[in-house]
């Protein structure tokens, strides 16, 4: 039975059961048109699409998709156009364009259409028109997204007839937006185009941008006199940023209203094809190296009419002054006027938004300015000792991430792990290097300085031991990811709004440990006078030791932190150490408000002058060091100084 | 040896009956006599052993070595000086000297490559114009940053006179700049540290930049070759520059020892130990801070301008802040507040690095763990560069105290 | 006796308080003047503005007969002027010998180029001996300062002052820890000086003052209580208020 069954079933491949429907509508378009369809070209097929598209047959759509997917295929003998999939590399089945099912041939006898990248495009163009009236909005909306990226003029009544009908408020108000923007582009009359750009006065988004730019593009021409002409945009005059001199003699030049320049180079070209016995002009070679000299010999060679004379300055300026330079709006004067009057309302507002944008970017520097430099506000600030390990404590941090997350592959639980596992590693480190080192170094700063870049120094390399050299990843958690947008020009990255909050934290933890804790209130005692703290019943000694301790540990958290957000290496402490104590000294000493307003000021500077010149980063860092140089001549104690007698002495 | 007993010497006997007849500097101060007596015999045994002008023991490129760590020592002299003896932890004197390689070197590069340009547009039909050549020297310069214009701060660069000068006015002026600012703001201690080690990072972060003029972080190379010395062999170079730098340390330490022996030394050395007192003796403290910062700055200059010849290259990673913490570890090491200690610091630690670093010392295998030199020097550094500062804050140099009292007992 | 210094309207505020209120003061030349008062009195801010540490909110600071305002010089012009200071808590250079701190002191010219190329010669010996006699510490003139006794650094601080020659002394407690016997001597250096210039010392301890046999100046709260002989101003009214209490 089942013999049976293959013998028919080889039998029905042979010879199709049913055959191709040649009189069906859609077979009869695509005939019409059957040549341009075989040998398809983005010149030449565009009627043949519009004629499936308009047949209004709903088979049309499908033969777009499978044309574009490159599986139709025609039949050479009868020049039917079928639908097929390859079964194997000499066989295919195939379907009639109507839809049925005709069933598996040999592929000889059938052609596959390839229609080019550029065809495809022109299929897609004319698909979209489909998906808009799509009954699934994703895809009437992935057919919007597509007809926003790559616009052409067809679109636009395509859009007009959808959108009455759009049945989803939001997709309609997309839709809307849409029309008007290529209403702009594409639009039947200036009046219309006009209109549509009225639209978008203040819009931010970039495809408005886009869409307007062209609209206002300018050319440069010279003539006698200025015109009258609506399109005039401004009279230029060589010599300025506008127009140089040499760009408007060239446009001189292109207008045949002047000779062209003989090149720098002609002067030496000429003497050298005019050298005889050694002479040039009767001049020896050896002696024609200067300017000066060559100049006579080739002078020389005009007058005796063997070379042509160069224009003069003088000559130059001439041709210059005898004629008007003025700039002219390439489009439509009308529709060029209102879509610059709208770009411009739209730049001021642009502005606007990158200012907010650069505050935003100088804020979440700072913050990362702080984080750094808390720590060293804490060592430094209150204990009066200089920590140049600080960076390297930043970077045990930031490590101790790394090796928490090649444990624990889940980054959200991981570095819920490594926060508090960095401030117990940093803080051990920093109790270590407190009874180790500084206990024997206090009221010598300078060589508690010397004794921590020593400790700095060899951290730093064991790391390298450790680690090696290349940057480690710090992987943030998912939801991390992405930023906040507010427009399309002003966002923020949610790692850096994490950090912020992460800084507000801090500063939070600070003030309570510093104000409303014991350990604390003992802080300031030693701080302050340590003798009478000691006589009252506490400890320096382990104030000391718990005071540098939790320092380093804050800088422990921070590195994970900064770890997250930049790269782990372990050089990574040392490129944040000088920005963390110009902090720290900008803010003003033994104050964390002042070490607030100084990593405020630090990041907001770096961010000013690295808009200033976006080119170079490392210019702004130069920059930012010179102006805090100078910002100390001023106010030597930083923002907020120590006052009264204690600061005086 | 040391000031105090110079002193010792001076009154000993009946008050009154004071101080002897001046005697020679020298004289008075044995241990420069002595230094001095060294350093010749030294650079006569390298001379004898070299493969230029001796027998030929010593390779020509641990002769470059020797060379540049009489270098680094006249700048760890200047360093002791500003630091040992005012007080002032500069961290930006290795600044100075690589400004001051930058200049030699501007020189050097451009000498040379103009002697190439030459020969290369000769063969062109007509005798090059001294534009040409310059546009040849430019192309050839600053080709690997992408451009093809001198810079204004290489107007000086073909005179050797020239870049002389700014060998000792660019780090002496930009000392002098720094230090008014900081010393007029009265900047100290650690706060001062720290803007020098900021003034350090500015300059590096400067000169990494391709359009800062000086090559971006290319650097300057191939210093080694000196202009119109095309035939002359390495190992005779080599020599030259040992000789120079050998003289360079001699009259740099008498230098500094006149500077710091008599009441200059004696005020400088009150200036670090209290400075406010000092002001109220009436001598103005921001004037001798800056003229010891500018004048060991010019100092660190010279020493770099001889330094990089032997290097043969110099870039901005050598500028970086850590040079100049090396330097304050390399006086520390030898023992502060002594010129010797400084010279003996420097010229220990260093070679000891190269040797290290270089891969000479042998590894030790501790069975689960090699440790490889290369890697491990610097650790064994930082820490020995903590014990130091904990356990022996006079360094070296106070093993000689040690010997001195052994002597005396 | 002309007047050498003359401060007058000079107030000073720390963060609110009121270190020095409306202070006036004048001294002549030559002429020895006790300053005392209780803790907190303003006697040491008094010091301070004179010789240029803390600069006054307003008044005026006027010196010698040029009347030279002291408010536009830094503290080692003062010094150059003519007003030394010796502090409560000696402050010598402990590294360097006695005869290195005085040769520091003596009057030359202070400027870093003259000290550079400057060479003791025998009458610098001979001067730095000299006061080393006076402040009796001639035997000990190669000594480390640092290892003298308490007593012996505050001469050798008072000797470094003689050494400058100035027409003001301002010396704050030069008595405090000092045996009796070191007392007496002090007293006798400082009246000894007393006779060719001014100098007013601040001191807690009455006893010393009235060795001293001078002018005393009483300040209560930054500004003078009372002026007069010591018997005038002990039996003075507010004095006793202020210093028995109220």
């Amino acid at each position: 039975m089942s013999r049976l069954l293959i013998i028919l079933w080889c039998l029905m491949c042979a010879v199709p059961a049913v055959a191709q429907d040649a009189d069906a509508p859609i077979q009869q378009v695509m005939q019409a048109h059957a040549a341009e369809i075989a040998k398809a070209s983005r010149r030449t097929i565009q009627p043949a699409i519009d004629a499936l598209t308009d047949s209004g047959l709903p088979a049309a759509e499908i033969v777009l998709e499978r044309w574009q997917a490159k599986e139709m295929w025609q039949d050479e003998a009868t020049g039917l156009f079928v639908f097929a999939e390859e079964i194997d590399r000499d066989t295919i089945r195939i379907f009639d364009v109507s839809g049925p099912d005709i069933g598996e041939v040999s592929d000889e006898g059938y052609k596959q259409l390839k229609p080019n990248s550029g065809v495809r495009g022109l299929i897609a163009a004319a698909l979209v028109k489909f998906q808009l009236t799509n009954d699934s909005p994703a895809i009437r909306r992935v057919a919007l997204d597509a007809i926003a990226r790559d616009p052409n003029e067809s679109h636009l009544p395509a859009l007009r007839d959808v959108i009455p009908a759009e049945r989803s408020a939001n997709l309609a108000a997309q839709m809307t937006r849409l029309e008007r923007l290529l209403t702009i582009s594409f639009g039947a009359s200036e009046e219309e185009q006009i209109e549509a750009i009225a639209h978008f006065e203040g819009d931010l988004g970039v495809d408005v941008r886009g869409a307007l730019n062209p609209l206002v593009k300018t050319t440069i021409k010279a003539a006698e006199t200025v015109p009258e002409d609506p399109a005039l945009v401004r009279a230029l005059r060589p010599g300025t940023d506008a127009l140089s001199k040499s760009d408007a003699y060239a446009l001189l030049v292109a207008d045949d209203l002047a000779p062209p320049l003989i090149p720098a180079d002609a002067v030496r070209q000429t003497l050298i094809a005019n050298i005889e016995d050694g002479k040039v002009a009767g001049v020896q070679v050896a002696s024609l190296s200067t300017v000066q000299a060559r100049n006579a010999a080739f002078a020389t060679l005009v007058a005796e009419g063997r070379a042509n004379p160069a224009a003069t300055e003088q000559e130059i300026d001439d041709r210059l002054d005898a004629y008007q330079f003025f700039e002219l709006y390439t489009g439509a004067p009308a529709v060029a006027i209102a879509a610059q009057s709208v770009l411009s309302g739209i730049e001021t507002k642009v502005a606007l938004n990158q200012t907010a944008d650069l505050a935003l970017d100088a804020i979440s520097l700072a913050s990362i300015y702080f984080l750094a430099a808390i720590g060293l506000a804490i060592t430094f600030g209150v204990m009066g000792v200089i920590n140049m390990a600080h960076g390297e404590f930043i970077m045990m941090g930031a490590y101790t991430g790394y090796v928490v997350q090649l444990f624990i592959p889940d980054h959200t639980l991981s570095i819920l792990l490594a926060i508090p596992l960095a401030f117990m590693v940093t803080f051990a480190a920093g109790v270590a290097m407190e009874r180790l080192v500084i206990r024997w170094l206090y009221h010598r700063p300078l060589e508690t300085l010397l004794a921590t870049f020593g400790v700095s120094i060899a951290l730093q390399q064991l790391a390298k031991n450790i680690f090696g050299t290349q940057a480690r990843p710090l992987t943030a958690p998912g939801w991390l990811d992405g930023s906040l947008v507010i427009n399309d020009i002003v966002a923020i990255s949610y790692i850096r709004i994490a950090i912020l909050i992460l800084a507000l934290i801090f500063l939070a933890v600070f003030l309570i440990v510093m104000n409303r804790t014991r350990l604390g209130l003992e802080v300031r005692a030693v701080t302050q006078n340590p003798r009478m703290a000691a006589s009252m019943g506490i400890n320096p000694d382990r104030i000391n030791m718990l005071t540098f301790g939790f320092g380093s540990g804050i800088a422990g958290i921070a590195g994970v932190a900064i770890g997250l957000y930049a790269k782990v290496t372990s050089e990574m402490g040392a490129d944040y150490i000088v920005q963390s104590f110009m902090t720290v000294v900008v803010g003003g000493v033994g104050n964390i408000w002042g070490t607030l307003l100084g990593a405020a000021m630090v990041g907001t500077l770096q961010k000013v002058i690295e808009w200033l010149n976006p080119s170079n980063t490392l210019a702004a860092q130069t920059y930012m060091i010179l102006f805090i140089i100078l910002f100390i001549q001023f106010r030597p104690r930083g923002i907020i100084a120590l006052k009264g007698r204690a600061a005086e002495a | 040896m040391t000031h105090t007993s110079s002193f010792d010497q001076k009154y000993r006997g009946v008050p009154g009956a004071l101080a002897p007849r001046s005697r020679p500097f020298i004289q008075r101060h044995p241990s420069v006599m002595i230094f001095i007596a060294c350093l010749a015999l030294f650079t006569l045994v390298v001379t004898v052993l070299s493969e230029g002008f001796g027998v030929g023991l010593i390779s020509t490129s641990f002769v470059k070595t020797l060379g540049k760590t009489l270098c680094l020592c006249l700048v760890a002299l200047a360093m002791d000086v500003v630091w040992g003896y005012c007080g002032i932890l500069s961290l930006g004197h290795m600044a100075f000297f690589g400004i001051g390689g930058y200049a030699i070197g501007m020189w050097l590069m451009y000498a040379r490559t103009e002697l190439i340009v030459v020969q290369s547009l000769a063969a062109a039909p007509l005798p090059p114009t001294p534009e040409e050549i310059s546009q040849g020297i430019a192309t050839q310069i600053f080709g690997v940053v992408g451009a093809s214009e001198f810079p204004p701060i290489w107007a000086f660069a073909h005179s050797l006179p020239l870049q002389l000068a700014a060998v000792v006015l660019v780090p002496g002026l930009l000392a002098l700049v720094f230090g008014w600012l900081a010393f007029r703001a009265r900047v100290t201690g650690v706060y001062l540290s720290i803007l020098t080690q900021a003034m350090t990072l500015a300059l590096a972060l400067y000169l990494f930049q391709n359009d800062s003029g000086l090559r971006g972080n290319n650097g300057l190379s191939g210093l080694q070759n000196l202009p119109g010395q095309a035939d002359t062999p390495q190992s005779t170079i080599s020599i030259w520059f040992f000789w120079a730098a050998a003289l360079a340390l001699g009259l740099g330490y008498i230098f500094c020892a006149w500077m710091v022996s008599g009441k200059f030394g004696s005020v400088i050395r009150a200036i670090r130990d209290d400075e406010a007192r000092v002001r109220f003796l009436g001598y103005s403290v921001e004037a001798y801070k800056l003229t010891v910062f500018t004048v060991t700055a010019v100092i660190a200059g010279i020493a770099g301008a001889l330094y990089y010849p032997q290097a043969g290259i110099i870039n901005p990673a050598e500028i970086a802040p850590i040079a100049s913490i090396y330097l304050a570890v390399w006086v520390a090491i030898g023992g502060r507040g002594r010129l010797y200690g400084a010279v003996i610091g420097a010229a220990f630690v260093s070679l000891l690095s190269t040797w290290f670093t270089g891969g000479q010392a042998p590894d030790i295998n501790l069975g689960v763990y090699t440790i490889q030199w290369v890697n491990w020097w610097t650790v064994l550094l930082g820490l020995s560069f903590v014990v130091v500062t904990l356990l022996a804050p006079k360094g070296i140099g106070g093993l000689f105290d040690l010997i001195g009292k052994g002597r005396k007992s | 006796m002309s007047t050498l210094l003359e401060v007058s309207g000079v107030s000073k505020t720390f963060d609110g308080f009121r270190a020095i209120n409306n202070l006036s003061f004048q001294i002549g030349e030559p002429e020895l003047r006790a300053v005392i008062g209780p803790n907190g009195a303003g006697k040491t801010t008094f010091m301070d503005i004179v010789t240029g540490k803390t600069k006054p909110d307003e008044g005026r600071v006027i010196f010698g007969e040029k009347s030279v305002s002291l408010l536009k010089l830094s503290e080692s012009q003062i010094a150059q002027a003519g007003i030394g200071r010796k502090f409560q808590r000696p402050t010598v250079f402990e590294d360097q010998s006695v005869a290195d701190n005085l040769m520091m002191a003596l009057k030359k010219d202070r400027s870093p180029w003259a000290v550079l190329r400057f060479r003791p010669r025998q009458r610098d010996h001979g001067a730095v001996a000299q006061l080393a006699d006076e402040i009796g510490l001639v035997d000990h003139l190669t000594r480390r300062a640092g290892d003298l006794s308490h007593g012996q650094k505050q001469w050798l601080e008072i000797g470094m002052l003689l050494a400058q020659d100035p027409r003001l002394l301002l010396v704050d407690e030069p008595a405090a820890g000092m045996t009796p016997a070191e007392r007496e001597h002090t007293t006798d250096i400082l009246v000894q000086a007393a006779k060719t210039r001014a100098v007013v010392v601040v001191e807690h301890d009455m006893e010393f003052v009235r060795r001293l046999d001078c002018k005393v100046t009483v300040l209560h709260e930054g500004s003078v209580l009372a002026e007069g002989s010591l018997d005038h101003v002990t039996a003075d009214e507010k004095v006793i208020e202020v210093y028995l209490g109220r």
